[in-house]
């Protein structure tokens, strides 16, 4: 059994520095881009809805709507650090954890309009600070959950190709495409003849979708994790 | 998505990428320099997207698409853009190098320049093309944008098995400064600046941020010269072009065709709940949509304000009323006249809307009536944070029906809400803009319903418009001691009897402008379809509008 890095460890330098970049496989690219572009689609799908639902419950003034998008990003941001913290170790499996991620999303998803109801009912006669307390806590584990997996597939990507500039770009490219149809495709279509609720479940099943695909992928498509041994098979 | 979008075209060789590491060796960390240009082009990137929905939404009447397909294509740039920059990180760099801060600078540079001009564009586009035509400059503006975090991920971040960590520092600045930019430029810069000035604002912080970019990026001596030059130049001129891209921009977006190119509003209040503006014939605007007129004459009856009137005939001495929504104030002032009202509390969304009615002697009254209480805050969320108020009477002049959130106060579960909060035989008196859809919600919400033209009142309890009732208010109602019709004289009369005879029609059939009772209501709008929170239907019967100008 190899050793496995420490985070301390596996700084910028030493082992992942002498792990060789490898081109992708077409197929390999074409299934990561189709996995993190359904991934895109669904998270813009819940803050779309989310957000509708949200208005519903605290108001449309700009002081609720602040609220509510303040809480979404900070959330989105915090995900992002616990993604790159979770993707640190490079021997840790990220596409496991990214599939892990999509379908925690998509489990909230499933119970988030009764949730948000719920508490937003129980909440609403609360001062705005506490209102805005509650909300941040009400959206922080979906977006913290949605926030990480760029880290993650950007963890993957570059241990398989080398390039941080091409990896963001080409992650963020699939990423916010897939979020853009979703943006276009809520409006025309989805929440005018789905409602909420609905599109809600559409969501969620597009992430049970990606955390299959991307099992799936780990297996065929796997980038050797950091051990010892690939590190004795680097030439000098 | 092309073939070659992960690519990596020229790894380096394993000794070389040996070499590279152990020269960043101890240099690992993400130099602070890089997490403040991911936060303040986030803050520019945010900034401008605010900017363009507040025009984008006057344009479009706050029609519920238009942030979606502004989002939509806003992302798509930043999605092409970020691609795009792809190809400028295709050469392997050392960490740190500053051919990638030169493409980076110019990118930030261009980017500010033409996220400056996409406002300005859908205003001189308004005359002759509809409203998605200058999503291609945000398109373009955005795209610019785009390009800008990965080649800073690509300046900043080693491509060792820590990139993902380093990238999540990067993005969390990025995110933190979009928040920021958000917050600012909808919070504080909206509510206290001119549009214009907004917009100068953005456009010299991403010249600044572009030029502190560049001074890094190790220009050649001719380079450093001429991007000075350039920087310059473009910040001694930011104010005067700024204002002429600007000029007269709400004008040129409401009137659309119509524009004379010379039109000025006499009144634009600007604050971060929204634009109004007021025509040179009193016509009211929220947010570019038609809110009213400031006239309280049943009279000289520019603005539907008898509907206001009819009140008095359907529930007379109410007591307690609620508002929701004030707008030019006209129909308060209608209402606080009503005979028997003692108290009138008013939640409105938007502060500057009493500014506005300080300005005109006609409205103005309201702010002082002691009766009279206005609160700032979102209708609905206000009955739910007061479960215990009661009102004999709750009116709502709603705006369009189609507008953005506006299920939020047309729905089966707001019209519950409103239920709760109705005193014994209270009366909930709303606009529905002619929708159908809303009336059919009314009517199937509440047992006791009559549509009043376009408005529908709704209750628990049996009402009428009551001829008797309607006779004594036209000729018992006075405001400020003037009757609100003279009947000396011979057009007086007519009108008197005209509005007089607006309670017969309730027998007759039913027409667009008449009463219509709830029976009949229900029959006509058996087809449509009840308003709940999930379904929104009434937002997105039509996704896209093309409202026409005045």
């Amino acid at each position: 059994m190899p050793p496995r890095s420490s985070p301390s460890g596996s700084g910028s330098g030493s082992s992942s520095s002498s792990s060789p970049p490898r081109t992708l496989p077409l197929a390999a690219r074409a299934w990561v881009g189709t996995v993190f572009l359904l991934s895109g689609f669904a998270a813009l799908l819940y803050q779309v809805v989310w957000q509708r639902s949200l208005f519903a419950i605290y108001g449309i003034n700009v002081e609720a709507v602040t609220m509510v998008v303040t809480a979404f990003m900070l959330g989105l941001g915090l995900g992002s650090l616990a993604g790159g913290v979770l993707s640190k170790d490079g021997t840790r499996n990220v596409l496991r954890l990214f599939a892990l991620v999509e379908a925690l999303i998509g489990a909230f998803g499933l119970v988030s309009l009764p949730i948000f109801h719920g508490v937003g009912q129980a909440t609403l006669g609360l001062p705005l600070a506490v209102v805005f307390l509650v909300t941040f806590v009400l959206v922080l584990l979906p977006t913290m959950l949605m926030g990480s997996t760029l880290p993650l597939l950007v963890a993957f990507l570059v241990r398989s190709t080398g390039n941080v500039g091409k990896s963001v770009g080409s992650l963020y490219f699939v990423n916010t495409i897939g979020s853009a149809f979703a943006s276009a495709l809520s409006v025309v279509y989805l929440l005018g003849h789905q409602g909420q609720k609905r599109t809600v479940f559409i969501a969620a099943g597009f992430n049970f979708t990606v955390a299959v695909l991307a099992l799936i992928g780990e297996r065929l498509f796997r980038s050797p994790p950091v051990t010892e041994t690939t590190k004795e098979e680097v030439p000098s | 998505m092309s073939a070659n979008t992960f690519e990596a075209t020229s790894a380096p060789s394993p000794a070389s990428r040996t070499d590279a590491s152990s020269e960043n060796t101890g240099s690992s960390a993400i130099p602070p320099f890089v997490l403040v240009v991911a936060g303040l082009t986030g803050f520019l990137a945010l900034g401008y997207e605010i900017l363009w929905f507040r025009v984008l939404a006057f344009a479009t009447w706050g029609l519920p698409a238009s942030f979606g397909i502004l989002l939509a294509v806003y992302l798509l740039g930043i999605a092409v853009g970020s691609r795009i920059a792809g190809a400028f990180c295709k050469k392997e760099v050392e960490k740190f190098d500053p051919a990638v801060l030169k493409s980076l600078g110019i990118f930030v540079g261009i980017s500010s320049i033409a996220a400056s001009f996409v406002g300005p564009a859908f205003g001189m586009l308004a005359k002759t093309r509809e409203w998605p035509w200058p999503l291609g400059f945000v398109a373009i503006a955005a795209g610019l944008l785009g390009a800008v975090l990965p080649l800073l991920c690509h300046f900043g971040i080693a491509p060792d098995e820590r990139a993902g960590s380093k990238l999540s520092y990067v993005y969390l600045a990025n995110i933190v400064g979009s928040t920021l930019g958000s917050f600012v430029t909808g919070f504080l810069f909206l509510d206290r600046l001119p549009i214009a000035k907004v917009g100068l604002v953005l456009y010299v912080g991403g010249l600044l941020v572009a030029g502190t970019i560049l001074a890094r990026a190790k220009l050649s001596q001719t380079g450093k010269i001429a991007t000075g030059i350039v920087l310059v130049a473009l910040l001694a001129t930011a104010g005067p072009v700024m204002n002429k891209a600007w000029d007269r921009i709400y004008e040129k977006l409401l009137y659309k065709t119509h524009d004379d190119g010379e039109s000025r509003f006499s009144d634009i209040i600007e604050t971060k709940s929204g634009v109004i503006t007021v025509t040179k014939d009193g016509t009211v605007y929220g947010g570019g949509a038609y809110d009213g007129r400031l006239n309280v004459s049943v009279v000289n009856d520019r603005n539907g304000i008898a509907r206001a009137y009819g009140i008095g005939a359907m529930k007379p001495n109410a007591k307690k009323v609620l508002m929701i929504g004030l707008a030019s104030g006209s129909w308060a002032r209608v209402i606080e006249n009503l005979p028997g009202v003692e108290d009138f509390t008013i939640v409105e969304i938007n502060p500057g809307y009493t500014e506005l009615i300080s300005r005109y002697p006609t409205v103005a009254p309201i702010l002082k009536d002691p009766r009279i209480h206005i609160v700032f805050d979102d209708g609905r969320r206000w009955l739910n944070r007061n479960p215990n108020e009661k009102f004999d009477l709750v009116v709502m002049n709603t705006t369009w029906h189609w507008r953005s959130n506006i299920t939020n106060l047309l729905s089966q579960e707001f019209m519950e809400l409103v239920r709760g909060h109705l005193a014994p035989g209270g009366l909930f008196y709303f606009n529905t803009t002619s929708s159908a859809d809303a009336q059919k919600t009314a009517a199937t919400v509440f047992p006791y319903a009559l549509r009043v033209y376009n408005f529908v009142a709704v209750s628990d309890a049996p009402f009428s418009f009551d001829k008797e009732r309607w006779k004594k208010i036209l000729t018992d109602y006075k405001m400020d001691g003037v009757a609100a019709v003279d009947t000396s004289t011979e057009a007086g009369q007519k009108r008197y009897e005209d509005l007089l005879s607006y309670a017969d029609t309730v027998h007759a059939p039913p027409t667009d402008t008449g009463l219509e009772s709830r029976e009949s209501i229900l029959a006509r709008t058996k087809d449509d379809t009840v308003v709940t929170d999930d379904n929104m239907v009434i937002e997105w019967r039509t996704v896209f509008r093309f409202p026409e100008g005045p």
